[in-house]
């Protein structure tokens, strides 16, 4: 230490502390120099000193300065040295703590020069007689691995830890699945062993001896071996049931993670047990621990209804009699709520819809803009799924629109639009009700819809032209969502009256074609155009074709996708219901999953081309996110702001409108190869609500000639437009949202 | 893969304490950290910030992470979480640590955690692993490890002498059978007490909503078996119920042997050390049908019967607004202790005028909440209370919340009136005191 610090200031007088002849004022300065290195401050010049406090009887100390080595090992590797001495003395400590205090601070300094003096210590450590410091030295094997793998393998420590799976003690057994798990995985992150041959294959004994320390060891360990069991593949019908038979008691555990994580067990080991009674019995017991974990903080909550909503959306008649649990209080946080309201539409039958219908309009009367938005949308979703509750429906939107309140009268036309086209020409009535609500409607979205009414009953409003004409006249100042709805709805005015709104149509395709910013619409009204003056008949066909009625998704994600997720349950890919390739990235990790993936059977097939859509089409979302800003308004959380999940699961379901996602788009417009029956259904289920953002990422960035396409928004299905199912309606919105 | 580590931050949003991070670069707590302050700066009310965050790594290489938190007293707890993992772990370990912390302070507050920071800094070394696994996490097996403050030591800093004393430096540690040597993992050996004694508390919560008709919508009895055992070495202690049948949805402590439990409805269990949470359920008022488990238990149609009645009557005027709020206990025998009844007045409420009708009842208003907060300490049997105001709002229509929140704590009481029928105790041949008590607490939400 040629360079020392100044002979004064604050550090000076903690090095002449920590040089005292007396303990306690060498103990209060190392204290001192902890508190100022937490602070943030640079102490790192005080290292010889405070190494000097390194031998001591008091544990304390130690532990304290230990503190010190560790955070300064990085910058200060050949200082460190120093201490190497002391370490490996302290790994023949009496005392089991020092020696297991000793051997996890070796593991965690990460400086090269001291792990090749860890070895030895470290195989003494691992047969020690005392369980604390051999589960301590489990774990330091993992940390050694991540450093210098060769060392592992050279000094065979990989063999000592098979072999301690067999040890007495559940503990030790539940460090050294951990240290297995950790090194098996940054294994085949790194290409030095794949899936089949690992370094942690589980067999049938190692999964005896598994089940056996499950209901021995702590939370955690439970949790560490539970995802063990999840990789274990069970080599027929019995051993699977055998395996959920032994897992199910880990439902009644206290900690939710040790829940959660033995549902994920169940649902991968459940694939294989062709009982139906079996499967039903055990679904039935894992409803339970899930609502229980509905009395703890909301944080928790949350995730259990992630995942609850997600285990629905498989098994719809789990929590039947349930859905007075989901209720929301007042003083719940919004992302409760939100997802609350999504279960309860998920639980909604003819038996309870009445009360979800008085509950829903409670919560439309609350004060909070986007829970009152996201209520009214549920409305509508209930009386799209149960027809006999419809009626019912419309009359609590009719009871909110009386009440003017400006967001309420919106968000109330939207849904009405969607009811419409579940129920055409049933609830003609309440059109001259909406159309008296015009001069409020100052949302794109809402006037859009209320023009699509307009148009699509044009024959049963008498003043239907003049309605038309006041959106014909602001026509250039409205958005370009609107202005495509203006286009098509005057277009059916003339095609249904054409004696009296020739004027109207001349002047709205004048100023489309003419004056409009927008290609899309200037295109849409070109063909308009042509197909009026070319063949009428032909332009009657296309505009004015049946629809097929829209229908509830019974899933939000594409069921090959919920089968994948399914298996994941109580993970993050569970909770953002995405993939785990979607946010883990290119990482280690995610290597490891697509190679996971590549061996299983032909029935997971499908789910890895749904994987790949995804992947590739949030990509291409990306791209456009970053020149429209207003798909990203109103995204208030974190996850929202990340490139890769552009949708918030909370806060944007409320923007997206229903619980629709967008991968739900991308794998219909692009699965349309892997249609058969499980790429046939997602589209369906897409046309309700205002769309979804990921979709028209796709059209823009896959190719412009899309556009053109799906401009024809009326034109009627035919094969070659390869997407049969989308609704005209929802082409429409897609192309709106930008 | 796994916690990468546990950050705990004061209401500024700077960071007080944090785990190591030893296997990240420097930077990922900084980012964990500015991307939670920055979604609560975005959020219109802190409490509805996403829990799980996720945060894009800095690095092209590295895979981005999440970043779990939740908010105690003043301290915000953050958990940073990366690969697949459960964001429940991350949850679950943040709630044990702060049990912890609460174990070993009394209190959390970032006041604590600046004062203690040595002990939290051990505790963290103790808990968390660098590689991302909670190691010992049990009260009782952490004290053999990581000393609590010491009362004397305490009491000196409070009173002003800044010295630091060693004296609990190296209390018998390492002693009789060393640490972890136990055969139960929960419970350390050759445990000895002068005098034994194990007490059992029941502690229910209700949580309700009531419709504008005093009908019930919806109401859940969530209830805890709250032990604190100091028994000497290692009895077996069987506890049965009169009417176990009550009990639904049962979670337990690991020490509960589960099948003893599903064939005999009775726990039979070696009890951890001090206190611990014996079993968790939840009631189900129709129970003799759910106990079946062939059908889900659907409780909540006919509920249990509120403890109160309350008849909220509020008129809205332009710009103001004026309320009665009328309080009857309906307990014969007991009384409801510590009411507190909230109701958010809405954006600008002001001017608020208010007169309870008795000596004991107060009220006052959070500004910053907006929330007007009527407290009640004791609610005799049968008792009615009242408190009547009015407040004026700058808009138009008043908005209050269209809900009352009714907090209350009623002392020897349950709503299951679960019955503990014996506690037998073999395995050791000392006599011992037990005690038993039953406490109930609601939150129940009351729309007008």
């Amino acid at each position: 230490m040629s360079i020392r610090a100044p002979r004064k200031g604050e550090n000076y007088e903690l090095s002449v502390d920590l040089n005292s002849e007396y303990r306690e004022k060498r103990k209060d300065a190392i204290k001192r120099t902890i508190a100022s290195m937490t602070v943030g401050k640079d102490v790192s010049g005080l290292f010889p000193d405070v190494l000097k406090n390194m031998q001591t009887d008091d544990l304390e100390q130690k532990k304290l300065v230990y503190l010190y080595l560790m955070n300064y090992a990085k910058t200060q590797p050949e200082l460190v040295i120093l201490a190497v001495n002391t370490f490996v003395k302290d790994t023949d400590d009496p005392n089991p703590l020092v020696r297991a205090l000793a051997i996890r601070t070796m593991g965690c300094l990460r400086a090269e020069k001291i792990i090749d003096y860890l070895c030895d210590p470290l195989q003494k450590c691992l047969k020690d007689e005392n369980p604390y410091v051999r589960k301590t030295a489990a774990l330091c094997v993992a940390k050694l691995y991540d450093l210098k793998p060769d060392l592992v393998l050279d000094n065979g420590f990989l063999d000592q830890l098979l072999e301690m799976i067999a040890d007495s003690n559940p503990m030790v057994v539940a460090n050294t699945v951990a240290a297995l798990t950790d090194i098996h995985v940054s294994a085949i992150g790194s290409g030095a062993s794949s899936e089949d041959s690992g370094y942690f294959t589980i067999t049938t004994s190692i999964l005896n001896k598994l089940l056996i320390a499950l209901n021995e060891c702590s939370e955690w360990g439970r949790v560490a071996i539970l995802n063990a069991l999840a990789r274990y593949q069970a080599h027929d019908e019995k051993e699977s049931e055998h395996i959920c038979e032994r897992v199910v008691p880990q439902f009644q555990h206290a900690n939710g993670a040790v829940v959660l994580a033995a549902v994920k067990v169940i649902m991968i080991h459940m694939r294989k047990v062709h009982r139906e009674e079996m499967t039903r019995q055990l679904v039935r017991k894992m409803a339970p621990p899930l609502v229980t974990l509905l009395s703890s903080p909301p944080e928790v909550q949350w995730v259990a209804l992630r995942n609850i909503n997600l285990l629905l959306q498989k098994r719809p008649d789990i929590l039947q009699n349930e859905m007075r649990v989901f209720f929301c209080k007042y003083n719940d946080p919004l992302y409760v709520k939100v997802e609350k309201v999504d279960i309860m539409v998920r639980l909604a039958s003819e038996n309870n819809v009445d009360a979800l219908l008085s509950e829903l309009k409670e919560y439309a009367s609350e004060v909070d803009v986007d829970f009152v938005r996201k209520s009214i949308k549920a409305i509508g979703q209930t009386a799209v799924k149960i027809d006999a509750a419809a009626e019912r429906c419309v009359n609590v939107l009719l009871e909110l629109i009386n009440t003017r309140v400006s967001y309420v009268v919106q968000e109330a036309v939207v849904v009405m639009k969607d009811i419409f086209r579940k129920y055409p020409k049933t609830y003609e009535g309440v059109i001259p009700i909406l159309c008296s609500n015009l001069d409020e409607l100052d949302e794109p979205e809402a006037k859009a819809s209320l023009i699509w009414i307009i148009g699509e009953y044009a024959n049963t409003i008498d003043n239907a032209a003049d309605l038309l004409g006041i959106f014909v006249d602001s026509f250039t100042e409205e958005a370009y969502p609107v202005q495509l709805q203006t286009l098509t709805a005057v277009v059916k005015l003339f095609l249904i009256k054409p004696d009296s709104s020739q004027a109207i149509v001349q002047r709205i395709l004048n100023t489309a074609t003419k004056d409009c910013d927008s290609p899309d619409v200037r295109d849409r009204a070109y063909i308009y155009w042509r197909l009026l003056s070319m063949d009428p008949a032909a332009a009657k066909a296309v505009v004015l074709a049946h629809r097929p009625p829209i229908s509830i998704p019974r899933t939000t994600v594409a069921p090959s996708l919920l089968e994948e997720l399914l298996g994941e349950v109580g993970t993050l890919a569970s909770v953002y219901h995405k993939p785990s390739e979607t946010f883990i990235g290119k990482g280690r990790i995610g290597a490891d999953a697509v190679r996971n993936r590549a061996e299983l059977g032909d029935d997971q097939l499908s789910a890895q081309k749904a994987l790949q859509t995804v992947a590739a089409g949030q990509q291409a979302e990306n791209l456009l996110d970053f020149d429209d800003a207003s798909t990203i308004e109103g995204q208030p959380s974190g996850l929202a702001a990340t490139g890769i999940l552009s949708q918030t699961p909370a806060a944007a379901n409320i923007i997206a409108g229903t619980s629709t996602n967008p991968l739900d788009d991308l794998v219909s417009i692009f699965g349309g190869g892997d249609s058969g029956s499980s790429g046939g259904l997602a589209p369906a289920p897409m046309s309700f609500g205002g769309g979804g953002f990921g979709g028209m990422g796709q059209f823009g960035a896959g190719a412009p000639g899309a556009l053109g396409t799906a401009g024809l928004s009326n034109m009627p299905p035919t094969p070659a437009t390869a997407k049969p199912n989308m609704h005209p309606e929802q082409q429409e919105d897609l192309l709106g949202l930008f | 893969m796994g916690i990468d580590g546990i950050i705990l931050m004061d209401n500024n949003g700077r960071p007080i304490i944090q785990s190591g991070f030893r296997s990240t670069s420097p930077a990922y707590p900084l980012v964990h950290v500015d991307a939670v302050n920055d979604a609560l700066s975005k959020a219109l009310r802190p409490q509805d910030v996403d829990p799980v965050i996720h945060v894009p790594s800095l690095n092209i290489g590295d895979a981005p992470s999440a970043c779990c938190h939740l908010q105690s007293s003043d301290v915000r707890v953050l958990c940073s979480i990366s690969g697949n993992v459960d964001p429940l772990f991350g949850f679950a370990f943040i709630q044990t640590f702060l049990d912890i912390l609460q174990e070993y302070f009394g209190t959390v507050s970032a006041a604590t955690l600046r004062e203690n920071f040595d002990t939290v800094y051990q505790l963290l070394e103790e808990t968390l692993d660098s590689g991302g696994h909670p190691l010992t996490t049990s009260p009782n097996a952490l004290r053999d490890i990581v000393l609590p403050p010491s009362l004397l030591n305490k009491l000196l800093s409070v009173a002003g002498a800044n010295i630091n004393t060693t004296i609990n430096s190296g209390s018998g540690l390492g002693g009789a059978g060393g640490p972890f040597s136990s055969p139960i993992p929960w419970r350390k050996a050759g445990l000895r007490y002068t005098a034994n004694e194990i007490y059992f508390d029941i502690v229910e919560n209700l949580v309700a909503i009531i419709n504008r008709n005093s009908v019930t919508l919806s109401s859940n009895v969530f209830g805890k078996i709250e032990a604190n055992a100091k028994l000497s070495g290692t009895p077996d202690c069987i506890l049965s119920f009169t009417n176990p049948n009550v009990l639904v949805d049962c979670v337990f402590h690991p020490c509960v042997r589960l099948q003893r439990w599903s064939q005999h409805k009775s726990l039979s269990f070696i009890p951890p050390d001090g206190k611990f949470i014996l079993s968790e359920y939840r009631y189900a008022p129709n129970a003799s049908r759910a106990s079946s488990t062939v059908t889900p238990a659907s409780s909540s149609r006919e509920g249990v019967t509120l403890p109160f009645a309350l008849k909220p009557e509020i008129d809205l005027q332009d710009y103001s607004a004026s309320f009665n709020i009328i309080f009857t206990s309906r307990l014969t025998a007991k009384s409801i202790e510590n009411v507190l009844i909230e109701m958010n007045l809405g954006e600008g409420a002001s001017g608020i005028k208010c007169v309870a009708s008795r000596g004991t009842a107060s009220w006052a208003f959070d500004s910053q909440k907006r929330v007007l907060k009527w407290e009640i300490s004791n609610v005799p049997p049968s008792s009615s209370w009242n408190l009547r105001g009015s407040f004026s709002t700058p808009t138009i229509a008043p908005r209050p919340s269209r809900a009352l929140q009714v907090h209350f704590d009623i002392p020897t009481h349950t709503f299951s009136s679960l019955k503990v029928d014996q506690l037998k105790v073999s395995g050791e041949s000392y006599k011992l005191y037990k005690g038993f008590r039953g406490r109930s607490t609601g939150n129940v939400e009351w729309r007008w």
